[in-house]
């Protein structure tokens, strides 16, 4: 199948998908029971959807086409009160988190359907181990050509959006020193990584004709890639983020996102090339690794800095754009969270000792719902 | 306390009863020491309950029943149901650790928060008890009597339910549901006995009267043993601290459970209220804090076999020729019932048809629990003077049925019906 066309859409409109964990309220251990909840909301009002996922403990939920991050935020804020009425009718929890600090992997079950399914076949035990969750934006662009310039130039701020998102210390019951351990798992995936460096969509379409004759893959789906076109909505795809903690850092991320976006389309500071790539899975790890405290080098002028003070930076100059965008209030959210800390450091101040991991799951859930 | 009983019982019994025929044979083994052959049992049944586990599937539960079945008083007379009562303390403290652990185990603010569900579970269980009640009269039972026989039928097993959850190691809305419903049925049974029992000792003329002393007594039960249950639950919550992290915190609350259950039964009072009690109450005040082994651990565990085992040797089929068709009726106005209340309220509680299906059939294990644990022996029919034979016969036989298969419906609900068990 030849790569679709680019559908046209608004520059710079928003869409956010999040991944969000089921618990049980007895032991706070993943509950299989996303049927029950997404029955449930079959009839709820909002423009937003609710979709499964890969194990029956998860669900994913998308907003509608947003442009402002007031109107997003209170989209989000519906969404999030209707789930936690449906979830507690069920006796069920609901959580952010890029993973859970504790399930079994092997004691997931795969949410019937038929690419769930043959995922399921295909990678094994890793669509297991795949019980992890995250935060998917994405931002509309006008044409294929335009969307992998803003995709390859926004390489240089992954390293931002994977530290301010951290939510995943915790692994199978053990801090793993990761910030976001959740993106080790994804790595695993033969397909993830970044996306070539081609700038034209039909030097891509190209690349994904070669790809797809050798039968690796099939759709774009295929593809795990930290940011990826999404050539039907017309939107390239943030991939790297772990669900916050809270739907108020979702929607702040997303509008820095957007922020980033419209900087780097009007001023135009440098040219995406190749070389960026250098420094791109070494600044990756640091952020995984360290979060915040982690240190990037610039792929420009070679210079280490520590994430911090570069997502300081970035919001100095990305401010007027906030004004534009109204977005002032999620540029000043991402800023207090970087001396409060992100959702990683929380879920670790959680922990007291002596007391179990489930008590780390119930703070986190309150956490969502308050 | 239990102990020191138990030792007595099982000396006097060795001291007084030589075995007169070699161990290997029928006699030898029926001249045996109770105890010991209760052990021997306890052997048999473990490996039987593994190769009919292995061999077709059954719940480990079923070989147990069985093995007790057989060499219980209608098979191959072994033991005699009498010979269980040295033995009653630790079955008591079996079922007393798993009511324990269902108290600690479900969560009430969900009654709260899903109004349905909570109009769900008392709808089930007065539909239930209704359903037995008629049927028994429309086979001749006086009134009184199909009344108490259709509140011991109203109940499910927590002993069956639980047991069956701990082992497939379900999860799911179906499985939380039954073991909610289960709670919910097993104490409106139990306060219903209570106001049963001393309307039936009482004749006509004096029923006013009856009946102020049954409502004060229900109140009595209810008040109490809430009281007893919040007192071991704080007991356990400022005990805990204490012996935290160390292998003494089951032994800690398998004492607790005793006490409670012991004054419950010296007062008059309802073990099983009192110990969901303090379960909740335990798993309230200490959270993430409060561990609870399934069965409270390996002994616990050793002890539910032996409770299973008893079931089996207890089963009564006396006038099963003449009044099967009563069981039927029993067990299919059961089923009825609990299909019907469960599938009025299953949308609007939040539950697919196909759930609500699950759900009536894991409901279906009847119970004697709620009877036994109040009762001083296990002979406890005996303590219902003025009830009619025909009807506590049927009764019994019902229970012998639904509690013999209790598992395999409680199994097929859950992993075939709901599909709420991790396959492999």
């Amino acid at each position: 199948m030849p790569l679709q066309a680019f559908s046209t859409s608004q520059a710079l409109t928003l869409g956010v998908e999040l991944e969000l964990q089921l618990v049980g309220t007895h032991d706070f251990d993943l509950a299989p029971q996303a049927d029950d909840l997404l029955r449930v909301l079959r009839n709820h009002t909002g423009a937003w959807d609710v979709k499964p996922e890969i194990t029956r403990s998860m669900i994913e939920i998308g907003t509608s086409i947003q442009r402002q991050h007031a109107v997003l935020l209170a989209e989000l804020n519906d969404l999030r009160d209707q789930l936690a009425r449906g979830a507690r009718r069920l006796n069920i929890g609901i959580g952010g988190g890029g993973t859970h600090p504790f399930q079994h992997w092997s004691e997931q079950q795969i949410y019937p359907g038929e690419r769930f399914h043959y995922i399921s076949e295909l990678y094994g035990y890793l669509a297991k181990q795949f019980t992890v969750f995250g935060q998917h934006v994405h931002v509309g662009c006008e044409d294929g050509d335009r969307a992998l310039w803003l995709l390859h130039a926004l390489s240089r701020y992954v390293p931002h959006f994977i530290a301010l998102s951290a939510s995943s210390p915790f692994v199978q019951g053990v801090d793993t020193g990761f910030d976001s351990a959740r993106l080790n798992s994804v790595f695993a995936f033969p397909l993830s990584g970044r996306a070539p460096f081609c700038l034209g969509w039909d030097e891509f379409g190209a690349y994904f004709d070669k790809m797809a004759s050798t039968g690796v893959v099939q759709s774009m789906k295929d593809f795990y890639w930290d940011i990826r076109p999404k050539p039907e909505y017309g939107t390239i795809e943030l991939r790297v983020c772990d669900t916050p903690l809270t739907v108020a850092k979702a929607a702040a991320l997303a509008c820095y996102l957007q922020c980033i976006c419209r900087y780097l389309r009007e001023e135009r500071p440098f040219e995406p090339a190749e070389d960026d790539y250098l420094v791109y899975t070494f600044n990756r790890f640091q952020a995984c690794r360290f979060g915040l405290d982690g240190e990037i080098v610039d792929p420009k002028t070679k210079q280490r800095v520590k994430i911090r003070d570069d997502i300081v930076r970035t919001l100095a100059r990305v401010d007027e754009h906030a004004l534009d965008l109204q977005a002032l209030e999620a540029s000043n959210t991402i800023r207090d969270s970087l001396f409060d800390g992100n959702d990683a450091s929380w879920l670790r101040a959680q922990r007291q000792p002596g007391t179990p991991l489930s008590a780390v799951v119930e703070a986190a859930v309150q956490r969502w719902a308050a | 306390m239990t102990t020191p009983n138990l030792l007595q019982t099982t000396l006097a019994g060795a001291a007084s009863s030589p075995p007169l025929s070699p161990l290997w044979t029928l006699d030898g083994l029926r001249a045996a020491d109770p105890v010991l052959g209760l052990a021997l049992l306890l052997l048999v049944a473990v490996l039987i309950a593994e190769a009919l586990h292995r061999a077709w599937r059954l719940p480990r539960a079923c070989g147990h029943m069985l093995t007790g079945a057989i060499a219980g008083p209608v098979l191959l007379r072994l033991l005699d149901s009498a010979d269980l009562d040295p033995w009653k303390p630790l079955i008591d403290l079996a079922i007393a650790a798993l009511v324990f652990e269902l108290g600690s185990r479900i969560r009430p603010r969900w009654l709260v928060d899903n109004p349905w569900l909570a109009l769900g579970c008392v709808l089930q269980a007065v539909l239930c008890g209704s359903a037995v009640a008629v049927v028994l009269m429309g086979f001749g039972a006086p009134g009184l009597s199909a009344a108490v026989a259709g509140t011991v039928a109203l109940a499910t097993s927590p002993v069956i339910v639980l047991t069956v959850v701990h082992e497939l190691r379900s999860r799911g809305q179906v499985t939380e549901r039954l073991l909610m419903m289960t709670v919910i049925n097993s104490v409106i049974a139990v306060l219903g006995l209570k106001v049963l029992r001393v309307l039936v000792a009482s004749d006509a003329e004096t029923l006013g009267a009856e009946w102020l002393q049954a409502v004060s007594d229900a109140l009595w039960v209810t008040s109490g043993s809430f009281l007893l249950g919040v007192v071991a639950g704080f007991a356990l919550d400022r005990l805990s601290p204490l012996v935290r992290a160390t292998p003494a915190m089951p032994v800690l609350q398998i004492a607790l459970v005793i006490v409670a259950s012991m004054l419950a039964t010296q007062w008059m009072l309802s073990p099983l209220l009192a110990l969901l009690v303090a379960g909740m109450t335990a798993r309230a005040r200490m959270g993430h804090a409060l561990t609870v082994e399934p069965h409270l651990g390996s002994a616990g565990a050793a002890l539910n076999v032996l409770l299973f085992i008893a079931i089996g040797l207890l089963l009564g089929v006396d006038g099963a020729l003449r009044l099967w068709p009563w069981a039927l009726a029993i067990i299919a106005a059961r089923l009825v019932a609990t299909g019907l209340a469960v599938g009025a309220l299953a949308r609007v509680s939040g539950l697919g048809w196909r759930q609500a299906t699950a759900l009536s059939v894991a409901l279906q294990p009847m119970s004697s629990l709620a009877v036994l644990l109040a009762a001083d022996s296990f002979a406890w029919p005996v303590q219902w003077p003025g009830i009619d034979t025909n009807a506590l016969q049927a009764l019994l036989l019902a229970i012998t049925l639904m509690q013999l298969s209790g598992p395999v419906w409680t199994q097929l609900a859950l992993q075939r019906i709901a599909r709420e068990v991790q396959p492999g």
